[in-house]
């Protein structure tokens, strides 16, 4: 092996070293999320879209750069005899160049001044544009940094045995997200349940078939009437109303007719109790009650509908089967 | 005699392009062959050494065009009745500068539409890296090869006195990058990295950043970020600066961090090495290649990875070693007499009477 060979091998094994490092000290919490949410905060802050911030006006102010006309033509030469001739020849010219290069100058000043209007009604396009997102989704981004920073509630044990039952049979896969619990899913497999996580959560599974992706991007991949069942959590404590909305609409949709489904949700009361007040007061109306997720399933004509609450009160469990 | 010229958008001295089209001029001329450079937009410094682009004879055996950018001046060179012979660096995505500023996405946009339309009508590309060259293969440029670009690493002293003020009540890491401050070039995610790098391991680090502006928007845009970031005091953005005085740079860091998510060769990063400075570079597009055995390739640039490896590096004697005795090593690879030959070999082969 050569020497450059043995190099490059230890510099791989070094990169494989710090990432390792860095993933276990970052899952660990040794390394502060908020710094790194912070970061990332901040950096996409400042990131501009050409529209919104002062990409054309740059623009034009270059266009309009571009436009003066300088009418003192250069007069560099290789030798002095034809830099003087030269400086002779722009001297007699001058005039000329000078009333020539006025109206181009001229030109470009009218040629700018449609943009400006086009750059005008842009910013104001762009002003109502974000007044509209404020009205619609006020906290965003506190919102995220907070959800960021919360570590997912536990799925009740004693919901595995009911679940067992209630997905026995199942037409297909069963769907488990976006909160996956090894325990829990190791409970369900050893019920005989076919089922598969899906979690957007960056800390590693330990069981096989457990996707990293968003739940709503994984539903985005598959088939309708793909699915022979699902068990929706996680999403349900964190997601915004629109979200988990969105996520139910596409689970339905992807579940074969007749699926068994559930839902686990945890107490609003839980919820707050255990994140404080600033979780309570930014995610208002969050997490659903049970009753709303039970009036959600009857809406999509949802059978057999039965709800369970777990031993310690901390969440509730919904059933049901999909017409 | 033969006459070989070279047509170029823009011209101007400390540019990579530049420093590379005169040297090429050079080579051509050693060769026996009649060799000037035309182009559009001249650097006052340049106006005795090149010619305004309607100058380009029409006789000429041989026209090379070094790509980099859209320009007018392509569709000159495409229409001219000689060998045409493209020099490409590679052209930016727009994706890249789009948000941050409409004229240079407007010309790379033009850029990357000349360069799929004359794939037809070029004789022959010289591209400064494979992944330069793999690029006009998909569009289906004929005749390919890749010579690396001209720089010069070998015989410039380092400015005095930059080197002492650099070195001077200096405390800490100093991570150093060169390149023009451009969105393709990372620099936000330098100051992410170097901010980490002080949070978590060591709070005298120190970035310093030179190169000249890029679109406007993004030098605010990074100006903002500092300050909101924390690191006004901890970044220092040097401009433009001599070869002497980037020596100076050279020899004052204690590591070369390269972020950028679009390079064609990447220049820095060898003249880094050269210098015997220990390379840390985000793996993607030419960077990997440039880089090869020299340095720490970084497969994602994920601010605590970053830090994590500046500290490794600035730290661990052991690995500094190395990577300064690889990084030399890798160096002398792009050595100016080896690419002269290179170029020598190529141009005596395209001209060779048939």
């Amino acid at each position: 092996m050569t020497e450059s060979q043995n190099d490059a091998n230890y510099f791989r094994s070094v990169v494989t070293e710090i990432e390792a490092e860095a993933k276990r000290r970052s899952t660990s919490g040794e390394y502060p999320r908020a710094l790194l949410r912070s970061l990332d905060e901040e950096f996409r802050r400042w990131i501009p879209d050409a529209s919104l911030e002062n990409g054309v006006e740059d623009t034009i102010r270059g266009i309009e750069a571009a436009a003066y006309i300088d009418a003192a033509v250069p007069v560099d030469s290789r030798n002095p005899l034809g830099r003087w001739v030269k400086w002779v020849i722009r001297r007699l010219t001058y005039f000329y160049h000078r009333h020539v290069a006025q109206q181009i100058t001229a030109l470009g000043i009218h040629v700018t001044r449609p943009l400006r209007l086009l750059d005008a009604s842009l910013k104001s396009v762009d002003r109502r544009l974000s007044a509209l997102e404020d009205r619609l989704d006020v906290g965003t981004t506190a919102r995220a940094e907070l959800i960021a920073g919360i570590a997912a509630f536990p799925i009740a044990v004693d919901f595995g045995e009911v679940l067992s039952k209630h997905l026995a049979g199942a037409p297909g896969r069963v769907l488990l997200g976006d909160h996956v619990d090894d325990e829990f899913l190791q409970l369900l497999r050893s019920g005989g349940i076919d089922v598969y996580g899906v979690t957007s959560s960056i800390q590693e599974n330990h069981i096989s078939d457990v996707r990293h992706e968003g739940l709503i991007e994984h539903l985005g991949h598959l088939e309708d009437k793909s699915l022979g069942g699902f068990i929706l959590c996680g999403l349900t404590d964190r997601a915004s109303l629109n979200e988990q909305l969105r996520a139910l609409r596409l689970l339905l949709l992807r579940s074969k007719p007749g699926s068994p489904v559930a839902v686990i949700v945890v107490h609003s009361d839980v919820w707050s109790t255990r994140l404080g007040p600033v979780a309570a007061d930014l995610f208002d109306g969050r997490p659903l009650h049970p009753e709303t997720w039970n009036h959600l399933l009857l809406r999509e004509h949802a059978q057999d509908i039965a709800t369970i609450e777990s031993s310690d009160s901390t969440s509730t469990l919904i059933t049901a089967k999909l017409p | 005699m033969i006459s070989v010229h070279q047509l170029v958008p823009t011209i101007s001295p400390r540019d990579a392009v530049g420093n590379h089209t005169l040297a090429l001029r050079n080579i051509l001329r050693d060769l026996g062959f009649e060799s000037e450079i035309f182009s559009m937009f001249r650097h006052q410094d340049l106006m005795t050494e090149t010619h305004y682009v309607d100058r380009l004879p029409e006789d000429a055996q041989a026209v090379i065009y070094q790509m980099s950018i859209g320009s007018p001046v392509a569709d000159r060179w495409a229409r001219h009745p000689g060998k045409k012979i493209a020099n490409y660096h590679n052209i930016t995505p727009i994706s890249l500068v789009g948000k941050w500023d409409g004229l240079l996405a407007a010309e790379v946009q033009l850029g990357r539409d000349q360069m799929a339309r004359y794939a037809t009508i070029c004789d022959h590309a010289i591209c400064d890296s494979d992944f330069n060259k793999a690029e006009l293969d998909a569009l289906g440029y004929q005749s390919t090869e890749t010579v690396p670009v001209l720089f010069d690493i070998s015989e410039v002293k380092a400015d005095k006195k930059t080197l002492a003020r650099l070195r001077r009540g200096r405390h800490g890491t100093q991570v150093l990058f060169v390149g023009r401050i451009a969105p393709n070039k990372g620099h936000h995610d330098l100051v992410a990295a170097v901010r980490t790098l002080r949070d978590i391991h060591q709070d005298d680090a120190h970035l310093h950043i030179v190169g000249t502006d890029g679109p406007p928007g993004y030098r605010r845009a990074m100006g903002t970020i500092v300050s909101h970031a924390g690191m006004r005091e901890h970044v220092t953005f040097h401009g433009s600066v001599t070869q002497e005085e980037l020596v100076a740079h050279y020899q004052a860091a204690d590591v070369f961090c390269c972020l950028s998510d679009h390079e064609g060769f990447c220049v820095p990063v060898i003249e880094a090495m050269h210098h015997g400075l220990p390379v840390i570079a985000y793996d993607c597009t030419a960077v990997g290649e440039t880089v090869d055995d020299g340095g720490l390739l970084l497969p994602q640039k994920n601010p605590l990875i970053v830090a994590s490896a500046l500290h490794r590096a600035s730290t661990d004697e052991h690995l500094a070693d190395r990577l300064r005795e690889a990084g030399q090593r890798r160096a002398t690879d792009f050595s100016r007499p080896a690419t002269e030959a290179r170029f020598r070999d190529c141009f005596l082969e395209l001209m060779e009477p048939t």
